[in-house]
Protein backbone atom coordinates (compact mmCIF):
# COMPACT_ATOMS: atom_id res chain seq x y z
CA UNK A 1 0.00 0.00 0.00
CA UNK A 2 2.63 2.46 0.99
CA UNK A 3 4.90 1.88 -1.98
CA UNK A 4 5.87 5.19 -3.45
CA UNK A 5 5.69 5.07 -7.24
CA UNK A 6 5.52 8.11 -9.48
CA UNK A 7 1.69 8.38 -9.50
CA UNK A 8 1.31 8.83 -5.76
CA UNK A 9 2.15 11.75 -3.61
CA UNK A 10 2.52 12.11 0.10
CA UNK A 11 -0.80 12.95 1.80
CA UNK A 12 0.50 13.15 5.34
CA UNK A 13 1.94 11.25 8.24
CA UNK A 14 -0.31 9.14 10.42
CA UNK A 15 0.51 8.22 14.00
CA UNK A 16 -1.35 5.87 16.28
CA UNK A 17 -1.72 6.42 20.00
CA UNK A 18 -2.62 4.14 22.85
CA UNK A 19 -5.74 5.71 24.31
CA UNK A 20 -7.93 8.84 24.30
CA UNK A 21 -5.77 10.53 26.93
CA UNK A 22 -2.63 10.03 24.81
CA UNK A 23 -4.54 11.33 21.80
CA UNK A 24 -5.51 14.52 23.62
CA UNK A 25 -1.93 15.06 24.84
CA UNK A 26 -0.60 14.41 21.34
CA UNK A 27 -2.97 16.88 19.69
CA UNK A 28 -1.97 19.50 22.26
CA UNK A 29 1.66 18.93 21.30
CA UNK A 30 0.83 19.16 17.59
CA UNK A 31 -0.94 22.47 18.16
CA UNK A 32 1.98 23.70 20.24
CA UNK A 33 4.40 22.84 17.43
CA UNK A 34 2.36 25.14 15.20
CA UNK A 35 0.62 22.75 12.81
CA UNK A 36 -2.92 23.55 11.84
CA UNK A 37 -3.68 21.15 8.96
CA UNK A 38 -4.16 18.00 10.95
CA UNK A 39 -7.02 15.88 12.21
CA UNK A 40 -7.62 13.26 14.87
CA UNK A 41 -9.54 10.01 14.46
CA UNK A 42 -11.11 7.95 17.21
CA UNK A 43 -13.84 5.29 17.42
CA UNK A 44 -15.99 7.46 19.70
CA UNK A 45 -16.39 11.15 20.60
CA UNK A 46 -13.80 12.31 23.12
CA UNK A 47 -14.68 15.15 25.47
CA UNK A 48 -12.22 18.00 25.25
CA UNK A 49 -10.61 16.93 21.98
CA UNK A 50 -11.88 20.02 20.17
CA UNK A 51 -10.23 22.17 22.81
CA UNK A 52 -6.97 20.20 22.61
CA UNK A 53 -6.99 20.57 18.83
CA UNK A 54 -7.61 24.28 19.17
CA UNK A 55 -10.55 24.09 16.78
CA UNK A 56 -12.43 27.31 16.14
CA UNK A 57 -16.12 27.42 17.03
CA UNK A 58 -18.15 25.69 14.34
CA UNK A 59 -19.77 27.92 11.74
CA UNK A 60 -22.68 25.49 11.48
CA UNK A 61 -24.87 27.51 13.86
CA UNK A 62 -24.76 30.52 11.54
CA UNK A 63 -25.63 28.37 8.52
CA UNK A 64 -28.62 26.96 10.42
CA UNK A 65 -29.71 30.43 11.51
CA UNK A 66 -29.56 31.69 7.92
CA UNK A 67 -31.63 28.79 6.66
CA UNK A 68 -34.09 29.18 9.52
CA UNK A 69 -34.63 32.85 8.73
CA UNK A 70 -35.00 32.00 5.05
CA UNK A 71 -37.67 29.41 5.91
CA UNK A 72 -39.43 31.86 8.22
CA UNK A 73 -39.59 34.73 5.75
CA UNK A 74 -40.15 32.43 2.79
CA UNK A 75 -43.19 30.85 4.45
CA UNK A 76 -44.72 34.22 5.24
CA UNK A 77 -43.99 35.57 1.77
CA UNK A 78 -45.50 32.46 0.17
CA UNK A 79 -48.68 32.60 2.22
CA UNK A 80 -48.96 36.33 1.77
CA UNK A 81 -48.78 35.93 -1.98
CA UNK A 82 -51.28 33.05 -1.99
CA UNK A 83 -53.94 34.27 0.44
CA UNK A 84 -53.69 38.05 0.14
CA UNK A 85 -52.53 38.84 -3.39
CA UNK A 86 -53.17 35.95 -5.71
CA UNK A 87 -56.28 34.20 -4.48
CA UNK A 88 -57.89 35.77 -1.40
CA UNK A 89 -60.72 33.67 0.04
CA UNK A 90 -63.01 34.76 2.83
CA UNK A 91 -62.84 32.00 5.46
CA UNK A 92 -65.47 32.54 8.17
CA UNK A 93 -64.90 36.26 8.14
CA UNK A 94 -61.27 36.05 9.19
CA UNK A 95 -58.81 38.56 7.73
CA UNK A 96 -56.79 37.58 4.67
CA UNK A 97 -53.62 38.32 6.56
CA UNK A 98 -54.47 35.70 9.15
CA UNK A 99 -51.44 35.65 11.43
CA UNK A 100 -52.46 32.91 13.95
CA UNK A 101 -53.42 30.49 11.20
CA UNK A 102 -50.10 31.06 9.49
CA UNK A 103 -48.03 30.08 12.48
CA UNK A 104 -47.97 26.29 11.91
CA UNK A 105 -46.72 26.55 8.32
CA UNK A 106 -44.20 29.24 9.23
CA UNK A 107 -42.97 27.03 12.05
CA UNK A 108 -42.77 23.95 9.84
CA UNK A 109 -40.83 25.67 7.09
CA UNK A 110 -38.47 27.29 9.58
CA UNK A 111 -37.74 23.92 11.16
CA UNK A 112 -37.48 22.14 7.81
CA UNK A 113 -35.00 24.57 6.32
CA UNK A 114 -33.05 24.73 9.59
CA UNK A 115 -32.76 20.95 9.53
CA UNK A 116 -31.64 21.04 5.89
CA UNK A 117 -29.15 23.73 6.82
CA UNK A 118 -27.83 21.61 9.67
CA UNK A 119 -27.47 18.38 7.70
CA UNK A 120 -26.25 19.74 4.37
CA UNK A 121 -24.21 22.46 6.07
CA UNK A 122 -22.46 19.71 8.01
CA UNK A 123 -21.84 17.83 4.72
CA UNK A 124 -20.47 20.98 3.14
CA UNK A 125 -18.19 21.86 6.06
CA UNK A 126 -16.88 18.29 6.18
CA UNK A 127 -16.24 18.21 2.44
CA UNK A 128 -18.83 15.46 1.94
CA UNK A 129 -19.88 13.58 -0.03
CA UNK A 130 -16.64 12.07 -1.31
CA UNK A 131 -15.97 8.57 -2.53
CA UNK A 132 -12.57 7.89 -1.05
CA UNK A 133 -10.02 9.31 1.31
CA UNK A 134 -6.23 8.83 1.21
CA UNK A 135 -6.31 7.52 4.78
CA UNK A 136 -8.23 4.46 3.59
CA UNK A 137 -5.01 3.40 1.80
CA UNK A 138 -3.58 2.58 5.20
CA UNK A 139 -4.53 -0.91 6.33
CA UNK A 140 -4.00 0.00 9.96
CA UNK A 141 -6.47 2.89 9.75
CA UNK A 142 -9.35 0.40 9.91
CA UNK A 143 -8.70 0.35 13.65
CA UNK A 144 -10.13 3.89 13.85
CA UNK A 145 -13.59 2.36 13.98
CA UNK A 146 -12.57 -0.11 16.68
CA UNK A 147 -9.71 0.64 19.04
CA UNK A 148 -7.30 2.95 17.20
CA UNK A 149 -6.61 6.57 18.09
CA UNK A 150 -4.90 8.43 15.26
CA UNK A 151 -3.43 11.80 14.45
CA UNK A 152 -2.60 12.73 10.87
CA UNK A 153 -0.63 15.83 9.95
CA UNK A 154 -1.24 16.66 6.32
CA UNK A 155 1.51 17.39 3.83
CA UNK A 156 -0.21 20.60 2.74
CA UNK A 157 0.58 22.18 6.09
CA UNK A 158 2.97 25.08 5.58
CA UNK A 159 5.28 23.80 8.33
CA UNK A 160 5.25 20.21 7.10
CA UNK A 161 8.61 18.44 7.07
CA UNK A 162 8.45 14.67 7.16
CA UNK A 163 11.38 14.08 9.52
CA UNK A 164 10.27 16.79 11.97
CA UNK A 165 6.74 15.41 12.05
CA UNK A 166 8.04 11.89 12.69
CA UNK A 167 10.21 13.21 15.48
CA UNK A 168 7.27 15.06 17.03
CA UNK A 169 5.11 11.95 16.99
CA UNK A 170 7.87 9.88 18.51
CA UNK A 171 8.27 12.40 21.34
CA UNK A 172 4.49 12.39 21.88
CA UNK A 173 4.58 8.65 22.44
CA UNK A 174 3.07 7.28 19.23
CA UNK A 175 2.89 3.50 19.08
CA UNK A 176 3.05 3.40 15.28
CA UNK A 177 3.98 5.96 12.61
CA UNK A 178 3.27 5.60 8.92
CA UNK A 179 3.35 7.71 5.78
CA UNK A 180 0.08 8.07 3.88
CA UNK A 181 0.10 8.28 0.09
CA UNK A 182 -2.71 9.46 -2.07
CA UNK B 1 -10.99 9.88 37.60
CA UNK B 2 -11.67 7.94 40.76
CA UNK B 3 -10.91 10.57 43.34
CA UNK B 4 -13.82 11.62 45.53
CA UNK B 5 -14.84 15.24 45.02
CA UNK B 6 -14.61 17.21 48.21
CA UNK B 7 -17.22 19.67 49.33
CA UNK B 8 -15.70 22.84 50.70
CA UNK B 9 -18.93 24.67 51.51
CA UNK B 10 -20.86 24.55 54.72
CA UNK B 11 -23.98 22.53 53.97
CA UNK B 12 -26.19 23.91 56.69
CA UNK B 13 -28.37 26.92 56.21
CA UNK B 14 -27.51 29.18 59.13
CA UNK B 15 -29.98 28.56 61.97
CA UNK B 16 -29.90 32.17 63.12
CA UNK B 17 -30.39 33.67 59.68
CA UNK B 18 -32.91 36.51 59.75
CA UNK B 19 -34.37 35.52 56.39
CA UNK B 20 -37.21 33.29 57.66
CA UNK B 21 -38.34 35.91 60.19
CA UNK B 22 -38.38 38.62 57.54
CA UNK B 23 -40.41 36.40 55.24
CA UNK B 24 -42.83 35.52 58.03
CA UNK B 25 -43.21 39.22 58.79
CA UNK B 26 -43.95 40.04 55.14
CA UNK B 27 -46.39 37.14 54.95
CA UNK B 28 -48.27 38.08 58.12
CA UNK B 29 -48.51 41.75 57.15
CA UNK B 30 -49.71 40.81 53.67
CA UNK B 31 -52.30 38.44 55.04
CA UNK B 32 -53.56 40.95 57.65
CA UNK B 33 -53.96 43.59 54.94
CA UNK B 34 -55.72 41.02 52.76
CA UNK B 35 -58.00 40.08 55.65
CA UNK B 36 -59.03 43.72 55.94
CA UNK B 37 -59.62 43.66 52.18
CA UNK B 38 -61.66 40.49 52.54
CA UNK B 39 -63.87 42.29 55.02
CA UNK B 40 -64.41 45.38 52.85
CA UNK B 41 -64.57 43.77 49.40
CA UNK B 42 -64.93 40.01 49.62
CA UNK B 43 -65.35 39.41 45.88
CA UNK B 44 -62.19 41.26 44.94
CA UNK B 45 -60.27 39.54 47.73
CA UNK B 46 -61.27 36.08 46.57
CA UNK B 47 -60.21 36.63 42.98
CA UNK B 48 -56.90 38.19 44.03
CA UNK B 49 -56.32 35.39 46.49
CA UNK B 50 -57.03 32.73 43.87
CA UNK B 51 -54.36 34.19 41.55
CA UNK B 52 -51.71 34.18 44.27
CA UNK B 53 -52.72 30.79 45.58
CA UNK B 54 -52.49 29.18 42.16
CA UNK B 55 -49.15 30.90 41.54
CA UNK B 56 -47.43 29.34 44.55
CA UNK B 57 -49.28 26.03 44.47
CA UNK B 58 -48.22 25.58 40.86
CA UNK B 59 -44.59 26.04 41.85
CA UNK B 60 -44.87 23.53 44.69
CA UNK B 61 -46.54 20.99 42.39
CA UNK B 62 -43.90 21.44 39.71
CA UNK B 63 -41.28 20.94 42.44
CA UNK B 64 -42.69 17.57 43.43
CA UNK B 65 -42.93 16.61 39.77
CA UNK B 66 -39.32 17.51 39.16
CA UNK B 67 -38.16 15.44 42.14
CA UNK B 68 -40.19 12.48 40.90
CA UNK B 69 -38.83 12.46 37.37
CA UNK B 70 -35.38 13.01 38.78
CA UNK B 71 -35.74 9.79 40.76
CA UNK B 72 -37.39 7.78 38.06
CA UNK B 73 -34.79 8.60 35.42
CA UNK B 74 -31.97 8.06 37.96
CA UNK B 75 -30.68 11.47 36.95
CA UNK B 76 -27.45 12.83 38.23
CA UNK B 77 -27.46 16.30 36.71
CA UNK B 78 -29.48 17.92 39.48
CA UNK B 79 -28.60 16.13 42.70
CA UNK B 80 -27.02 19.25 44.16
CA UNK B 81 -30.13 21.35 43.59
CA UNK B 82 -32.67 18.64 44.38
CA UNK B 83 -33.10 19.59 48.03
CA UNK B 84 -34.71 22.87 47.00
CA UNK B 85 -37.74 21.33 45.18
CA UNK B 86 -37.90 18.57 47.79
CA UNK B 87 -38.31 21.22 50.46
CA UNK B 88 -40.97 23.08 48.48
CA UNK B 89 -42.85 19.82 48.06
CA UNK B 90 -42.53 18.80 51.68
CA UNK B 91 -44.61 21.81 52.73
CA UNK B 92 -47.53 20.84 50.54
CA UNK B 93 -49.29 19.27 53.52
CA UNK B 94 -49.31 22.61 55.38
CA UNK B 95 -50.11 24.51 52.24
CA UNK B 96 -53.56 22.85 52.26
CA UNK B 97 -54.55 25.42 54.88
CA UNK B 98 -54.01 28.15 52.31
CA UNK B 99 -56.78 26.62 50.23
CA UNK B 100 -59.43 27.12 52.94
CA UNK B 101 -60.35 30.72 52.01
CA UNK B 102 -61.11 29.54 48.47
CA UNK B 103 -63.24 26.70 49.79
CA UNK B 104 -65.03 29.18 52.08
CA UNK B 105 -65.68 31.60 49.23
CA UNK B 106 -66.45 29.11 46.52
CA UNK B 107 -70.06 30.16 46.19
CA UNK B 108 -68.80 33.61 45.24
CA UNK B 109 -65.80 32.61 43.12
CA UNK B 110 -67.63 29.88 41.27
CA UNK B 111 -71.13 31.35 41.38
CA UNK B 112 -71.49 30.54 37.67
CA UNK B 113 -72.08 26.93 38.66
CA UNK B 114 -72.64 26.83 42.45
CA UNK B 115 -75.97 28.67 42.21
CA UNK B 116 -78.66 25.92 42.55
CA UNK B 117 -81.21 27.81 40.43
CA UNK B 118 -78.99 27.22 37.37
CA UNK B 119 -79.95 23.58 37.47
CA UNK B 120 -83.68 24.09 37.90
CA UNK B 121 -85.50 23.91 34.53
CA UNK B 122 -88.38 26.02 35.87
CA UNK B 123 -86.18 28.82 37.07
CA UNK B 124 -85.47 31.87 34.87
CA UNK B 125 -81.78 31.35 35.66
CA UNK B 126 -81.81 27.86 34.19
CA UNK B 127 -78.63 27.27 32.20
CA UNK B 128 -78.86 24.34 29.84
CA UNK B 129 -75.08 23.99 29.34
CA UNK B 130 -74.18 24.16 33.02
CA UNK B 131 -77.08 21.84 33.96
CA UNK B 132 -75.60 19.22 31.63
CA UNK B 133 -72.35 19.43 33.56
CA UNK B 134 -73.99 18.96 36.95
CA UNK B 135 -72.47 15.51 37.45
CA UNK B 136 -69.05 17.09 37.72
CA UNK B 137 -69.77 20.67 38.70
CA UNK B 138 -71.48 20.32 42.05
CA UNK B 139 -70.37 21.47 45.47
CA UNK B 140 -69.99 18.13 47.30
CA UNK B 141 -68.00 16.54 44.49
CA UNK B 142 -65.84 19.66 44.22
CA UNK B 143 -64.97 19.40 47.92
CA UNK B 144 -64.28 15.65 47.65
CA UNK B 145 -61.92 16.28 44.75
CA UNK B 146 -60.01 18.94 46.65
CA UNK B 147 -59.56 16.54 49.58
CA UNK B 148 -58.21 13.90 47.21
CA UNK B 149 -55.80 16.31 45.50
CA UNK B 150 -54.31 17.67 48.68
CA UNK B 151 -54.10 14.22 50.25
CA UNK B 152 -52.10 12.92 47.27
CA UNK B 153 -49.87 15.97 46.99
CA UNK B 154 -49.28 16.25 50.72
CA UNK B 155 -48.45 12.56 51.02
CA UNK B 156 -46.09 12.38 48.04
CA UNK B 157 -44.31 15.63 48.90
CA UNK B 158 -43.86 14.51 52.50
CA UNK B 159 -42.75 11.01 51.56
CA UNK B 160 -40.11 12.08 49.05
CA UNK B 161 -38.64 14.62 51.42
CA UNK B 162 -38.61 12.16 54.33
CA UNK B 163 -36.93 9.48 52.22
CA UNK B 164 -34.27 11.90 51.03
CA UNK B 165 -33.48 13.03 54.58
CA UNK B 166 -33.37 9.44 55.79
CA UNK B 167 -30.93 8.55 53.02
CA UNK B 168 -28.78 11.48 54.10
CA UNK B 169 -28.83 10.42 57.76
CA UNK B 170 -28.35 6.67 57.33
CA UNK B 171 -26.40 6.50 54.07
CA UNK B 172 -28.54 3.53 53.07
CA UNK B 173 -28.59 3.50 49.28
CA UNK B 174 -31.50 1.07 49.28
CA UNK B 175 -33.76 4.03 49.98
CA UNK B 176 -33.36 5.15 46.35
CA UNK B 177 -35.49 2.12 45.44
CA UNK B 178 -38.22 3.38 47.74
CA UNK B 179 -38.01 6.80 46.07
CA UNK B 180 -38.50 5.23 42.66
CA UNK B 181 -41.32 3.05 43.95
CA UNK B 182 -43.15 6.14 45.19
CA UNK B 183 -42.39 8.21 42.09
CA UNK B 184 -43.34 5.73 39.39
CA UNK B 185 -47.05 5.37 40.22
CA UNK B 186 -47.28 8.94 41.50
CA UNK B 187 -46.30 10.56 38.19
CA UNK B 188 -49.47 9.64 36.25
CA UNK B 189 -51.64 10.24 39.33
CA UNK B 190 -50.00 13.64 39.72
CA UNK B 191 -50.49 14.49 36.08
CA UNK B 192 -54.20 13.79 36.33
CA UNK B 193 -54.67 15.51 39.67
CA UNK B 194 -52.90 18.67 38.46
CA UNK B 195 -55.04 18.69 35.32
CA UNK B 196 -58.28 18.27 37.25
CA UNK B 197 -57.23 20.81 39.85
CA UNK B 198 -56.69 23.35 37.08
CA UNK B 199 -60.14 22.54 35.69
CA UNK B 200 -61.64 23.08 39.14
CA UNK B 201 -59.76 26.22 40.12
CA UNK B 202 -59.39 28.09 36.86
CA UNK B 203 -61.48 26.62 34.07
CA UNK B 204 -64.68 26.35 36.10
CA UNK B 205 -64.62 30.12 36.68
CA UNK B 206 -66.28 30.21 33.29
CA UNK B 207 -68.20 26.92 33.21
CA UNK B 208 -69.46 27.32 29.63
CA UNK B 209 -65.95 27.20 28.33
CA UNK B 210 -63.79 24.12 28.11
CA UNK B 211 -60.42 23.26 26.74
CA UNK B 212 -59.24 19.68 26.87
CA UNK B 213 -55.62 20.74 27.05
CA UNK B 214 -56.10 23.22 29.87
CA UNK B 215 -54.48 20.82 32.33
CA UNK B 216 -51.35 20.60 30.20
CA UNK B 217 -51.41 24.35 29.79
CA UNK B 218 -51.49 24.86 33.55
CA UNK B 219 -48.69 22.33 33.92
CA UNK B 220 -46.63 24.16 31.30
CA UNK B 221 -46.99 27.63 32.80
CA UNK B 222 -46.27 26.33 36.31
CA UNK B 223 -43.24 24.38 35.19
CA UNK B 224 -41.71 27.21 33.23
CA UNK B 225 -41.94 29.54 36.19
CA UNK B 226 -40.71 26.77 38.47
CA UNK B 227 -37.38 26.67 36.59
CA UNK B 228 -37.17 30.43 36.81
CA UNK B 229 -37.74 30.24 40.57
CA UNK B 230 -35.08 27.52 40.82
CA UNK B 231 -32.52 29.73 39.08
CA UNK B 232 -33.39 32.63 41.35
CA UNK B 233 -33.20 30.42 44.46
CA UNK B 234 -29.71 29.22 43.49
CA UNK B 235 -28.56 32.79 42.88
CA UNK B 236 -30.12 33.85 46.17
CA UNK B 237 -28.20 31.13 48.04
CA UNK B 238 -24.97 32.08 46.27
CA UNK B 239 -25.51 35.71 47.11
CA UNK B 240 -25.82 34.84 50.76
CA UNK B 241 -22.63 32.84 50.56
CA UNK B 242 -24.15 29.36 50.49
CA UNK B 243 -23.08 26.44 48.29
CA UNK B 244 -20.85 28.67 46.18
CA UNK B 245 -18.51 25.86 45.20
CA UNK B 246 -21.07 23.08 45.32
CA UNK B 247 -23.61 24.35 42.81
CA UNK B 248 -21.35 25.16 39.92
CA UNK B 249 -21.51 26.58 36.44
CA UNK B 250 -22.50 23.23 34.92
CA UNK B 251 -25.56 22.96 37.18
CA UNK B 252 -26.64 26.52 36.53
CA UNK B 253 -26.28 25.89 32.81
CA UNK B 254 -28.58 22.86 33.15
CA UNK B 255 -31.23 24.94 34.90
CA UNK B 256 -30.96 27.51 32.11
CA UNK B 257 -31.40 24.76 29.53
CA UNK B 258 -34.52 23.55 31.35
CA UNK B 259 -35.93 27.05 31.41
CA UNK B 260 -35.31 27.29 27.68
CA UNK B 261 -36.91 23.91 27.03
CA UNK B 262 -40.02 24.78 28.99
CA UNK B 263 -40.24 28.15 27.28
CA UNK B 264 -40.65 26.29 24.01
CA UNK B 265 -43.02 23.77 25.61
CA UNK B 266 -45.13 26.59 27.03
CA UNK B 267 -45.34 28.36 23.69
CA UNK B 268 -46.30 25.15 21.93
CA UNK B 269 -49.06 24.31 24.41
CA UNK B 270 -50.43 27.81 24.90
CA UNK B 271 -50.50 28.53 21.19
CA UNK B 272 -52.01 25.16 20.29
CA UNK B 273 -54.84 25.82 22.72
CA UNK B 274 -55.45 29.22 21.20
CA UNK B 275 -55.09 28.20 17.55
CA UNK B 276 -57.59 25.33 17.66
CA UNK B 277 -60.21 27.50 19.28
CA UNK B 278 -59.50 30.42 16.97
CA UNK B 279 -59.69 28.28 13.89
CA UNK B 280 -62.78 26.28 14.80
CA UNK B 281 -64.51 29.51 15.76
CA UNK B 282 -67.26 27.92 17.89
CA UNK B 283 -69.06 30.57 19.97
CA UNK B 284 -68.95 28.45 23.11
CA UNK B 285 -65.17 28.18 22.94
CA UNK B 286 -64.11 31.50 21.47
CA UNK B 287 -65.90 33.56 24.09
CA UNK B 288 -63.23 32.80 26.69
CA UNK B 289 -60.50 34.21 24.48
CA UNK B 290 -62.76 37.02 23.35
CA UNK B 291 -63.03 38.26 26.93
CA UNK B 292 -59.26 38.00 27.26
CA UNK B 293 -58.52 39.97 24.12
CA UNK B 294 -60.54 43.08 24.93
CA UNK B 295 -60.81 45.77 27.56
CA UNK B 296 -57.06 46.05 28.12
CA UNK B 297 -56.48 42.31 28.53
CA UNK B 298 -55.12 42.18 24.99
CA UNK B 299 -52.01 43.97 26.27
CA UNK B 300 -51.35 41.10 28.67
CA UNK B 301 -52.02 38.62 25.85
CA UNK B 302 -49.45 40.27 23.58
CA UNK B 303 -47.15 40.64 26.57
CA UNK B 304 -47.30 36.87 27.04
CA UNK B 305 -46.22 36.33 23.46
CA UNK B 306 -43.34 38.76 23.83
CA UNK B 307 -42.05 38.22 27.35
CA UNK B 308 -43.04 34.66 28.02
CA UNK B 309 -41.94 33.23 24.70
CA UNK B 310 -40.10 35.53 22.29
CA UNK B 311 -37.71 37.17 24.74
CA UNK B 312 -36.66 34.07 26.75
CA UNK B 313 -36.47 32.04 23.54
CA UNK B 314 -34.26 34.44 21.62
CA UNK B 315 -32.08 35.30 24.60
CA UNK B 316 -31.52 31.72 25.76
CA UNK B 317 -31.19 30.24 22.26
CA UNK B 318 -27.49 30.97 22.21
CA UNK B 319 -25.49 28.50 24.24
CA UNK B 320 -23.21 31.11 25.78
CA UNK B 321 -26.12 33.07 27.23
CA UNK B 322 -27.21 30.11 29.34
CA UNK B 323 -24.21 30.36 31.57
CA UNK B 324 -24.16 34.10 32.02
CA UNK B 325 -25.60 34.72 35.44
CA UNK B 326 -26.95 38.21 34.80
CA UNK B 327 -28.74 37.05 31.65
CA UNK B 328 -30.27 34.03 33.37
CA UNK B 329 -31.36 36.10 36.36
CA UNK B 330 -32.94 38.68 34.08
CA UNK B 331 -34.88 36.11 32.05
CA UNK B 332 -35.94 34.28 35.22
CA UNK B 333 -37.34 37.45 36.75
CA UNK B 334 -39.19 38.31 33.54
CA UNK B 335 -40.74 34.82 33.49
CA UNK B 336 -41.82 34.96 37.14
CA UNK B 337 -43.40 38.38 36.71
CA UNK B 338 -45.20 37.43 33.51
CA UNK B 339 -46.44 34.24 35.18
CA UNK B 340 -48.28 36.37 37.72
CA UNK B 341 -49.79 38.43 34.90
CA UNK B 342 -50.79 35.34 32.99
CA UNK B 343 -52.70 33.95 35.97
CA UNK B 344 -54.29 37.35 36.43
CA UNK B 345 -55.25 37.23 32.75
CA UNK B 346 -56.82 33.79 33.17
CA UNK B 347 -58.73 34.56 36.37
CA UNK B 348 -59.71 38.19 36.34
CA UNK B 349 -61.85 38.46 33.20
CA UNK B 350 -64.26 36.08 34.97
CA UNK B 351 -64.72 38.73 37.65
CA UNK B 352 -67.27 41.33 36.63
CA UNK B 353 -68.36 43.92 39.11
CA UNK B 354 -69.87 47.38 38.97
CA UNK B 355 -66.60 49.23 39.31
CA UNK B 356 -64.18 46.82 37.66
CA UNK B 357 -64.58 46.34 33.92
CA UNK B 358 -61.72 45.34 31.74
CA UNK B 359 -58.13 45.23 32.88
CA UNK B 360 -57.77 46.39 36.45
CA UNK B 361 -55.51 45.75 39.37
CA UNK B 362 -56.49 46.00 42.99
CA UNK B 363 -54.09 46.52 45.87
CA UNK B 364 -55.31 43.16 47.09
CA UNK B 365 -53.67 41.46 44.10
CA UNK B 366 -50.37 42.48 45.62
CA UNK B 367 -51.21 42.09 49.30
CA UNK B 368 -52.38 38.50 48.81
CA UNK B 369 -49.31 37.83 46.67
CA UNK B 370 -46.96 39.14 49.36
CA UNK B 371 -48.94 37.40 52.08
CA UNK B 372 -49.00 33.97 50.49
CA UNK B 373 -45.50 34.40 49.05
CA UNK B 374 -44.09 35.34 52.44
CA UNK B 375 -45.68 32.30 54.06
CA UNK B 376 -44.67 30.02 51.20
CA UNK B 377 -41.01 30.98 51.41
CA UNK B 378 -41.05 31.15 55.20
CA UNK B 379 -42.22 27.53 55.24
CA UNK B 380 -39.47 26.77 52.77
CA UNK B 381 -36.59 28.29 54.72
CA UNK B 382 -37.93 27.02 57.99
CA UNK B 383 -37.53 23.49 56.74
CA UNK B 384 -34.50 24.20 54.60
CA UNK B 385 -32.39 25.02 57.66
CA UNK B 386 -33.26 21.78 59.43
CA UNK B 387 -31.21 19.55 57.15
CA UNK B 388 -28.36 19.87 54.69
CA UNK B 389 -28.95 22.02 51.67
CA UNK B 390 -27.94 19.15 49.38
CA UNK B 391 -28.88 15.47 49.70
CA UNK B 392 -25.66 14.16 51.24
CA UNK B 393 -24.80 10.49 50.81
CA UNK B 394 -26.87 10.32 47.64
CA UNK B 395 -25.31 7.66 45.38
CA UNK B 396 -25.13 10.07 42.46
CA UNK B 397 -23.93 13.10 44.36
CA UNK B 398 -20.25 12.58 43.50
CA UNK B 399 -20.96 12.28 39.80
CA UNK B 400 -23.07 15.41 39.98
CA UNK B 401 -20.35 17.35 41.77
CA UNK B 402 -17.81 16.26 39.18
CA UNK B 403 -19.89 17.67 36.39
CA UNK B 404 -17.99 20.33 34.52
CA UNK B 405 -19.08 22.57 31.76
CA UNK B 406 -17.73 21.60 28.34
CA UNK B 407 -17.31 24.60 26.16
Amino acid sequence: MSTNDQNTELYGILAEFKNPKALIDASEKVVEAGYDKFDTYAPFPIHGIDKAMNLPKSKLGWIVLGHGLLGFSGAIAMMYFMSVIDYPINISGKPFFNAPAWVPITFELTVLLSAFGAVFGMFFLNGLPRLNHPLFNVERFKKATDDGFFVCIEATDSKFQADLVRQLFEEAGATHIEEVYD
Amino acid sequence: MSHKPTITDSLKFSADSKIPQVLLGVGVIGLILSAIGAYTNTDQFLFSYLVSFVFFTGIALASIFMVMFHHITKSKWGVVVRRIPETFGSNMKWWTIAFLPILGGMTILYHHWTDPTLFDPNSPNFDYIVAKKEAYLNVPFFIIRQVIYFAIWGFVGHKLYKASVELEKTGDWGITTLMRKVSAPAIPIFGLSIAFASFDWLMSLDPHWFSTMFGVYFFAISFQSFWAIMILMVFFLHRNGYLKNTIGQAHIYDLGAWLFAFTVFYAYIAFSQFLLIYYANLPEETLWFYHRLEGGYEYIAYGLLLFRFALPFLVLLNREQKHKRSVLAFVAIVVVVIHFFELHWIVKPAFYSEDAHGLSFSWMDFSTFLGLGGIFFWLFFNRFKQNSMIPENDPKLDECLEKTYHQ
